[in-house]
């Protein structure tokens, strides 16, 4: 029968390590960023373009994001009972994690207490993955802590 | 949800991996299913049982709802 995902292949080390199943799933992301640094480059440089055309150009790495999560939506897919439910407990908790920073650093900005502009203007896009990340590897641990 | 997993796994002279392929699923989810700190779903619990020609009600023992 043919072996079930773990999310162990994916965290560096973690014992289960692969570096091909990494590239393989993250693949995607590099390309998103890639996308994103390469249109921000171009708008700069043509503010003459016409709104439209610059706002196809900002929406381009979605293309590419989107098959990011089809491969991400294929790896959970791929896991067994138990993973796909500690999955889905620390997805939670990193999205929920996230909101509750991005409240905090909002209520900060409210109050003027922005850390020097550190804090405006609040939770950017990148700012949004180095919160999401690590919550996810905590929610991840966390979860498999209730099963080992 | 308390089971005979370890005793019939033991009695096969299997390792949680070789159950965990034969069943399709991670050794952890064999582990936490043994440690009782998990309950398969009916799906997992009936391949369980086809696998060692056991009823259910034999491998699984509902404990009381809290």
């Amino acid at each position: 029968m043919e072996k079930p995902n773990v999310i162990e292949s994916y965290i560096p080390l973690s014992g289960q390590y692969s570096l091909q199943k990494d590239l393989r799933l993250n693949a995607w992301l590099g390309v998103t960023v890639a996308v994103y640094v390469g249109v921000l480059f171009l708008t700069k440089r043509h503010p003459d373009w016409s709104s439209g055309l610059r706002a196809f150009c900002l929406l381009l790495p979605l293309l590419p994001a989107l098959l990011y999560v089809r491969a991400w939506v294929k790896l959970v897919r791929g896991m067994d009972e138990l993973q796909r439910g500690i999955q889905l407990a620390a997805f939670l908790f990193a999205a929920l994690g996230t909101v509750f920073v991005s409240v905090i650093i909002a209520t900060l900005n409210a109050a003027g207490l922005d850390l020097g502009g550190l804090l405006r203007p609040g939770l950017g896009l990148g700012g949004i993955f180095f919160v999401m990340f690590p919550l996810w590897l905590v929610g991840t641990q966390l979860a498999n802590c209730r099963y080992k | 949800m308390k089971n005979q997993l370890r005793a019939l796994r033991a009695a096969k002279d299997w390792s949680q991996g070789d159950l965990a392929d034969a069943l399709g699923v991670s050794r952890q989810t064999i582990n936490a299913i043994e440690t009782e700190k998990y309950d398969p779903s009916l799906p997992l619990a009936f391949a369980i049982a086809r696998l060692f020609k056991q009823p259910i009600e034999r491998i699984f023992e509902a404990t009381a709802r809290k």
